[in-house]
């Protein structure tokens, strides 16, 4: 299996997919969709393997890059978020006191926690690397 | 950073898609490196020049140029 066989074959099973969860979404059926998404992970796994698909290195370093951005750019967006949904909340404002948006605090909880998280797996995932590359300690 | 693949191609009358799956990378790649988008690794750069019979010195000749990977 060649590599446009294999992009083809990526494409047919996120189709499949879609419309599995689409179809779920909309009869309230969250059992089908979880179903339709473990099928397309096992299918493309299984694709994967049968295609033997090297990453070459110039899309390795376009894959790093990509990361990299995103992290720049989701990172201090969340964070950002998080304290504009947090600060009303702990601000004493009058619209707030009632309860009203009560819900925006809890976004910002949630906003909160994902911030930790995501920057918690780049310190655990840079730690790694560092570690596997050569880094960390015992230089002389 | 340039580059002579395409001369060492022309020479062994090999196409990009011959010599990305000789040297087990895409075609695309290939291509990147040519025209002097993407900056191969050494291993790669090695396994070219091997390819060739060259030295990395002569299919690849640093000229002084800021990393091309690096370029945002």
């Amino acid at each position: 299996m060649n590599r446009k066989r294999y992009k083809q074959l990526r494409i047919a099973v996120a189709l499949f997919v879609s419309v599995i969860v689409s179809l779920a979404v909309t009869n309230h059926s969250y059992l089908l969709s979880l179903i339709g998404v473990l099928t397309g992970m096992v299918f493309m796994a299984l694709v994967r393997s049968k295609a033997q698909i090297k990453v070459d290195e110039r899309e390795a370093t376009i894959q790093e890059k990509a990361a990299r951005m995103t992290y720049a750019i989701f990172a201090p967006t969340i964070g950002i978020g998080t304290f504009i949904l947090l600060i009303p909340s702990y601000g004493g404002l009058s619209v707030f006191a009632n309860g009203e948006f009560a819900y925006l605090e809890s976004l910002g909880m949630v906003f909160a926690y994902l911030t930790l998280f995501l920057i918690a797996i780049y310190a655990i995932s840079y730690h790694f690397f560092n570690r596997k590359f050569g880094g960390g300690g015992n230089e002389e | 950073m340039k580059n002579k693949i395409k001369i060492y191609r022309a020479m062994q009358n090999l196409t990009q898609d011959q010599l990305a799956e000789k040297i087990g990378v895409s075609r695309q790649t290939v291509n990147a490196i040519e025209s002097n988008k993407y900056l191969p690794s050494l291993g790669l750069a090695l396994k070219v020049a091997k390819l060739f019979k060259a030295s990395v010195e002569d299919v690849f000749v640093y000229d002084g140029n800021k990393d091309e990977n690096n370029n945002s």
